[in-house]
């Protein structure tokens, strides 16, 4: 399977201080799901900071399938929902806000629209087209802030803390509609660990600065120790299973 | 339209103390007037002070170059009698912060920024006359408020600035002088006028409660 | 780019300098700076405002940082005065000729500035925000500007942090700002942070009222001067009154 994110001893921070990402290495294949976890502070929006090209590393470098990254240059191969959707959504009406990025990637006019109701299609959200964005609930943003990046028909999504202002209704929503998009290849930072087991295929915990696993997600989050060690605590529907494989040969890769 | 220190005389600069001070007092005893609790208003008025201030730091494109927006229009649209203390505030912070703008000529700076953009602020509201909520009506007001704002505060700090340089022209050349300076400033206050009006159009569709708090 | 405005240096005296005592002794300094006009009296207040920048303890690279933005106000001035007005022609440079007046004219407003900038610059240097605001209400600014001076200060600091985040966002989506169509997206961003900040600050007047805010007037509390505070301002008012005295007798 071709690779869609590349990172090559990766590494980030500032003059005097303790390095945010620290060599790393990293990649992600076609269709790979793949959820972000570590505790606050951990470097997970330094790292989609730096494979949106808004940042540039210290050392190391990032492949979007096989293009370098540069820095300041726009790539709509990635697209990235932020964490507070206020600061994506800009425009009068949810119709012209997921528009914006269609337009200015320069396409015609008619492809514009054909985006538009695809991604407004896959989100569901055909009755808010002509809604301000400002005036609508934190799910009915969420999910207008997704469709104007899917719009923009990315090859690798990125969501930063997806369900962290959703109620149970729209959170369900959005794991439906992620579980629909079979062949998109996703990154996924988030605390909400039940929310990563469905949806992700592989998950990676990032602490220090480096990967300190990565693995099948059931695998990775039922290891008690891994996870306490790393601040984190293993997802309630896992802890049965906890006690089931800590005897056992479980398939994770520790670094 | 700053005028920097070391360039006016200082009775000029105490004279526009003196105009700031009373114009202040007069925008405090309306807004006192208006609100039984005045400072029911300040988060509000701050809050949006503090947005005019990041905006006006914003390079916004005005071929072949950039330029900083004043935006004392909008804020006389939005603010209304608060516009006056804000733009105050606004220039005092400006001069703490960047040591942009004077402090000797705080005073003076304040009256020819704040003056036009309450001047501003009750030309929008002549909207009430030719229906509120018509898109054209609102755009064409918006536009003079940015537009007058910014021209009005140029023409004022132009005259200003040669008539009390000793700078030894003959009146002819004085005359040029304010006239040039003026027209420089046009291309800016016609982009302060569309821009305020592209502003209060996405207002008007998005939130517009925002432009009736200071209408009475 | 927008940093906080926290006091910069060490304690020296002027950090210690009460705080009103101080706000009306460098308010009167460069009042009498100011009324300068004589040449003679220049170097007068060069020195005294490099004499108060020692005292004060600041690094010489702060004060070079402060001045890079406002400076450039004085290169236009460079530019225009020397050659543009007066009568009395020094030299001739091509076709422009350099005058004497002019040029003096630009010596006399290059030194007013830079004395009276270098005052501001210790001023806020050594004065936290909250202390000059309490020193402006105890010496009778009225409550309201200084409130909102204070909460606007609080709050540019978010703002500048919504602003850039806001901007990042825009770029993902290939936003790029430089042509005048993207006045339109720039002016959606404005809008955006004025409805935000105006939801926002509903939610803070509430939070703020919970706790008592609204109903009386804060108190200011202000630190009780010593003889060093009373003898510097009389320092202060007596070098502004030499200084004025001086130029009407030049005059």
């Amino acid at each position: 399977m071709p690779s869609i994110l590349t990172a090559r001893a990766l590494t980030y921070g500032y003059t005097g201080q303790p390095r945010v990402l620290e060599n790393l290495d990293f990649n992600i294949t076609a269709g790979e799901r793949v959820g972000l976890i570590g505790p606050n502070g951990a470097g997970k929006t330094t790292f989609f900071l730096l494979t949106c090209g808004i940042i540039k590393p210290l050392s190391g470098g990032l492949e979007i399938i096989g293009q370098p990254v540069q820095p300041g240059h726009f790539y709509p191969a990635v697209g990235m929902v932020f964490q507070h959707t206020g600061d994506q959504l800009i425009c009068p009406s949810v119709r012209e806000d997921i528009a914006f990025g269609p337009q200015n990637m320069g396409l015609p006019r008619e492809e514009v629209e054909r985006r538009v109701a695809d991604a407004v299609q896959s989100a569901g959200i055909a009755g808010l087209l002509d809604r301000p964005p400002h005036q609508l609930s934190s799910g009915e943003q969420r999910l207008v802030a997704l469709a104007g990046i899917l719009a923009m028909e990315p090859r690798l999504l990125i969501l930063d803390e997806p369900t962290s202002d959703l109620d149970m209704r729209y959170r369900r929503r959005l794991i439906s509609l992620l579980k629909a998009m079979e062949e998109k290849t996703m990154l996924i930072a988030s605390h909400d660990l039940e929310f990563i087991l469905e949806v992700c295929s592989r998950v990676v915990l990032l602490e220090g600065g480096r990967f300190q696993a990565d693995g099948q997600p059931a695998a990775v989050m039922s290891d008690g120790s891994l996870m306490e060690k790393h601040g984190l605590e293993v997802p309630h529907s896992l802890t049965a299973a906890w006690h089931y494989h800590r005897g056992l040969n479980s398939p994770i890769i520790l670094f | 339209m700053h005028i920097p220190d070391g360039i006016i005389s200082v009775s000029t600069a105490l004279g526009g103390y003196a105009a700031a001070g009373g114009a202040a007092w007069l925008s405090l005893t309306k807004i006192k007037r208006k609100y039984k609790n005045p400072r029911e208003g300040i988060p509000r008025a701050s809050l949006l002070t503090a947005v005019f201030f990041t905006a006006s730091l914003v390079h916004i494109p005005l071929p072949p170059t950039s330029v900083h927006l004043v935006l004392s229009g909008l804020v006389g649209v939005i603010l209304g009698w608060y516009a006056f203390p804000a733009i105050l505030v606004g220039l005092f912070l400006q001069a703490v912060m960047f040591q942009h703008g004077g402090l000797t000529t705080l005073g003076i700076n304040g009256c020819l920024i704040g003056l036009p953009a309450l001047l501003s602020g009750r030309l929008f509201q002549l909207r009430r006359l030719f229906g509120r909520d018509k898109a054209v009506t609102n755009a064409l007001l918006a536009f003079g408020s940015g537009f007058l704002a910014v021209a009005l505060g140029a023409f004022a700090a132009a005259f200003l600035l040669i008539y009390t340089i000793p700078a030894h022209m003959n009146a002819a050349a004085e005359r040029a002088a304010v006239t040039a300076l003026s027209l420089a400033h046009l291309p800016v206050a016609l982009l302060e006028g569309v821009f305020t009006a592209m502003v209060i159009l996405f207002l008007l569709r998005v939130k517009p409660e925002l432009l009736e708090l200071e209408s009475r | 780019m927008i940093t906080s405005v926290k006091t910069v240096g060490r304690s020296s005296i002027i950090h210690r300098w009460e705080t009103r005592h101080k706000l009306l002794g460098f308010a009167a300094l460069i009042f009498g700076f100011a009324f300068v006009r004589d040449l003679r009296l220049l170097p007068l207040i060069l020195v005294a405002s490099c004499l108060i920048y020692y005292l004060a303890a600041l690094p010489f690279s702060y004060l070079f940082s402060r001045m890079r933005l406002p400076g450039f106000f004085l290169l236009v001035l460079a530019v225009i005065l020397p050659f543009g007005s007066g009568e009395t022609t020094i030299t001739e440079l091509g076709p422009l000729a350099l005058k004497l007046e002019g040029s003096l004219n630009l010596l006399l407003i290059a030194v007013k500035f830079i004395s009276i900038l270098t005052l501001s610059v210790v001023l806020f240097a050594s004065t936290p925000l909250t202390g000059l605001v309490g020193a402006m209400r105890s010496l009778g600014v009225p409550s309201l500007p200084a409130e909102m001076l204070l909460f606007t200060h609080r709050y540019i600091f978010q703002l500048a942090d919504d602003l850039r985040r806001t901007r990042i966002a825009a770029n993902l989506r290939g936003f790029k700002g430089k042509s005048l169509f993207s006045l339109k997206t720039l002016a959606y961003i404005v809008g955006t942070l004025l409805v935000r900040s105006h939801v926002q600050s509903e939610r803070v007047f509430q939070a703020m009222t919970l706790r008592g805010y609204g109903r009386e007037t804060v108190q200011i509390a202000m630190a009780a001067p010593g003889l060093s505070d009373r003898l510097a301002l009389a320092g202060g008012l007596a070098l502004a009154a030499s200084l004025i005295l001086a130029q009407a007798f030049l005059l």
